[in-house]
């Protein structure tokens, strides 16, 4: 192939390069005209018909390789690729009904919310029970803290120091001022977040854990401390407010757009069987 | 019976006698087909070729009727012992007419063998029909037993691995019946034998090559015969297919070979150019020294010539896949073949374009794979593409075809917009080519690929993205995608299991719906 070092690059970086692609005669890519070769050269003698052609292209879509799903922790034996699409709707897309964040199972989803729409949660926290689950499936070690959480899961399963399990989606314009309308309601911790609400846009950020670099650099690094301290704010103010079922639908956690991956390996799922049906996403 | 003299490769001829077909053998065939089901559908797709008689001798069977299949197959089988006991008979009778009994015994049993849908191979195997046969293709012996011989040999080569297999100990003699001091027919039907016997697999056609099975059938191939030159072809497709690439490269290195190719693509006769067509896939797709000649030969124009001119699918499947892998294999074929303003040039674009159009799923697809090539090649090949027929039809498939032909499409659709790649520098977007892509709404194409199961789908939309982020005027382009849904489909790769994935999905959210995204709105 031409230009391999362009190509190395690109792809390490993702970009597209156009280059010519060449395949060997067994590629699956042509098996499907070296099929008709052979139909269309014995259609006269053995006297095809149309159902018959049928029932040949059908085999020789079932013939071609099971696609697995590609979802960490599931494997799901799929017949083909437009199988996958329904597979992945059916199983991958619980969302979140307060930040339409999405998890590919219905587990994490009711960890996420827990941890981050929950204010009864928080107020365990706040009194010192170990509340935050490890996200590997049958582990069961709960840690006081989402810091000693993430230790733990890098200690013990293996995750990488990157991983973020809050990374808040992203929301269409259309729900970003939606959202920042309702937050036009809420009260205002002025003094410590002023100079901290810099997305206009996006909702009231009242608990800045995580911001990408850039603001960083212009705020100042946390520590711990200032997030312990927020921590308690948030702790305080949430406590304030009524305790319903529902939470307020603008309070979210998380910087919008944090940096680093979410990574759950396969280990998640240890039997490697698929979990439970999670809700469609809504 | 006046049969002796019909050339086995009737079956080539049969459009001309279909008035002679009795409606009810057409029936019952089918319904014989329904019943067989499986084993003939794998019968069908095999790239091995039953040899049947002429259709206008089918009434002299007595199996035509009432029969169901058990009973059918119990006749044949019977049938065909009883016959194998004649044939030993036949070899060991001295008398007078000793040769006239061997060569009935033989063509009864080459009937049995070619007429039902179900010959009853392993019943003749299982009788001892091969030491049999091998005995009757003995040097010197008259042609006629030669003929009915090979016949035999060719039918039971057709069917199961088992079964061709079983020919083993008769390849050295069926090699040395291809000989030039054989007779034609005798010749033809040793080598179609053979292209049964290669069309098996790997191993068997290993075997034949170290026989020396290569060289008589190029010779045969050279033929000025047509039928012997079709039937010399497709066995030698089925010869160098591969996987190893040495049959081919001995093949282009025969003297004449070449030649023969382009005199016989010149012909007006499609099937002979058909089954050479395929031979040209093979050769274009293994060997290096092929591809070098092949692209500087009168073969391209040729091809490019059958490309565009042609409405035969039998045809068009393997002169599309020539060029493809002429062009996927040599810059040659884009730098000084296929030059923008060329007469040629223009010919396969037309070709290429009539292949997006058909309703064969293989023309397209194939199509496509050969535009992408095309396209990757200069600024100038991408700008006539571009303007070309070629992009609203693509553009149309990039949503509307089934997976395998929406994914040629995209690489090709891609390749327009972005230049050729000059060392380690990230390569240019040619602007114009890309606003007008996105214009014609590909972006949701592309997402549709990156939300795919198949990771190089998946890696080629989120390429085409960046592209559209990057490359889009007035920074519009993450607006785009955005309302596209393609924030979404990007972000779930965060529990994708490949970290390649993971790492340039995630890379592209930061870096364009990071914290300044939507500020200036």
């Amino acid at each position: 192939m031409e230009s391999s070092g362009v190509e190395e690059l690109g792809l390490a970086s993702g970009w597209w390069i156009a280059s010519r692609r060449r395949l060997m005669p067994d590629d699956p890519f042509f098996s499907a005209g070296n099929i008709e070769r052979e139909l269309l050269a014995k259609q006269v003698a053995l006297d095809l018909t149309e159902d018959e052609r049928y029932q040949l292209q059908k085999m020789e879509v079932a013939n071609t390789e099971p696609v697995f799903c590609p979802i960490v922790g599931c494997a799901a034996r799929l017949n083909c690729l437009e199988d996958f699409e329904d597979h992945y709707h059916a199983r991958h897309t619980a969302s979140c009904s307060v930040c339409s964040r999405v998890f590919p199972t219905s587990r994490l989803l009711s960890i996420h919310i827990s941890e981050a729409h929950d204010s009864f949660f928080q107020a365990k926290v706040a009194r010192g029970f170990p509340m935050y689950e490890c996200l590997v499936e049958g582990c069961g070690v709960k840690l006081k803290s989402y810091k000693s959480r993430q230790q733990h899961l890098v200690d013990k399963h293996k995750f990488p120091a990157t991983f973020e399990f809050y990374k808040k989606a992203h929301p269409s314009k259309h729900q970003r001022q939606k959202h920042q309308r309702r937050q036009g309601s809420y009260p205002k911790d002025a003094s410590k977040h002023t100079d901290m609400d810099l997305d206009r846009k996006s909702s009231k950020q009242i608990y800045h854990k995580y911001r990408p670099k850039k603001a960083s650099l212009k705020e100042g690094k946390e520590t711990e401390m200032e997030v312990e301290e927020r921590m308690d704010d948030l702790v305080s103010a949430v406590s304030k407010l009524s305790t319903t079922d529902s939470s307020p639908s603008s309070i979210s956690f998380g910087h919008r757009h944090a940096r680093g991956f979410a990574f759950i390996p396969r280990s998640i799922n240890k039997n490697g069987k698929q979990t439970a049906q999670s809700e469609a996403k809504g | 019976m006046a049969d002796e003299h019909v050339p086995p490769q009737s079956s080539y001829h049969r459009d001309s006698i279909k008035s002679s077909v009795h409606n009810s053998s057409a029936q019952r065939r089918r319904q014989l087909a329904v019943a067989v089901g499986k084993e003939r559908r794998e019968a069908l797709i095999r790239t091995k070729r039953l040899c049947r008689e002429a259709l206008f001798e089918n009434n002299e069977a007595s199996l035509e009727g009432d029969m169901n299949i058990d009973e059918e197959r119990a006749v044949l089988n019977s049938q065909a012992s009883q016959i194998i006991e004649d044939l030993k008979s036949a070899m060991t009778y001295q008398g007078k007419g000793a040769a006239q009994k061997k060569v009935e015994a033989l063509r009864a049993l080459r009937r049995l063998l070619s007429k039902s849908e179900i010959p009853p191979v392993k019943a003749a195997l299982q009788a001892g029909a091969v030491p049999l046969l091998v005995q009757c293709l003995s040097l010197g012996s008259p042609d006629e037993q030669l003929l009915e011989a090979a016949w035999c040999l060719t039918n039971i080569a057709a069917g199961e691995p088992e079964e061709t297999k079983s020919l083993m100990p008769a390849l050295p003699l069926l090699v040395a019946h291809l000989g030039e001091k054989s007779s034609v027919p005798v010749a033809e039907q040793c080598a179609w034998a053979l292209g049964n016997v290669a069309g098996e697999g790997d191993e068997l056609r290993n075997i034949l090559l170290a026989q020396g099975a290569l060289l008589p059938l190029a010779r045969l191939m050279m033929s000025t015969k047509g039928s012997t030159a079709r039937t010399a072809s497709w066995a030698l497709s089925n010869l160098i297919k591969g996987p190893q690439p040495n049959a081919a490269t001995e093949l282009i290195s025969i003297k004449g070979v070449l030649d023969s190719i382009i005199q016989h693509l010149r012909n007006l006769d499609d099937e002979l150019a058909t089954e050479v067509a395929w031979v040209v896939v093979y050769l274009s797709a293994l060997s290096e020294a092929a591809v070098s000649l092949l692209v500087k030969s009168d073969v391209v124009h040729l091809l490019v010539g059958k490309l565009a001119a042609s409405e035969s699918l039998q045809l068009l499947i393997p002169v599309l896949r020539s060029l493809g892998n002429l062009v996927a294999a040599d810059s040659y074929m884009t730098d000084m073949v296929l030059v923008v303003g060329h007469n040629t040039t223009d010919q396969i674009l037309l070709g290429l374009i009539k292949c997006l159009k058909s309703e064969h799923r293989v023309l397209k697809k194939e199509a496509a794979w050969v535009l992408s090539n095309i396209a990757a090649g200069s600024v100038g090949h991408k700008e006539l593409i571009f303007s070309s027929e070629a992009t609203p039809l693509m553009i149309h498939l990039l949503s509307s075809a089934p997976f395998d032909i929406r994914k040629e499409v995209a690489y090709t659709l891609g390749n327009l917009c972005v230049a050729p790649a000059k060392s380690a520098e990230q390569p240019s977007i040619i602007v114009h080519h890309l606003v007008a892509l996105v214009n014609r709404e590909c972006i949701s194409g592309f997402i549709h690929l990156v939300r795919s199961a198949d990771i190089q789908s998946a890696k080629l939309g989120l390429q085409f993205l960046e592209l559209v982020m990057r490359g889009m005027p007035n920074g519009e382009g993450p607006k785009l995608v955005e309302r596209e849904d393609g924030i979404d489909a990007m972000e779930r790769f965060q529990f994708h299991e490949n970290e390649e994935m993971r790492i340039m999905a995630n890379g592209l959210v930061d870096k364009y719906f990071g914290e300044d995204y939507g500020l200036n709105e």
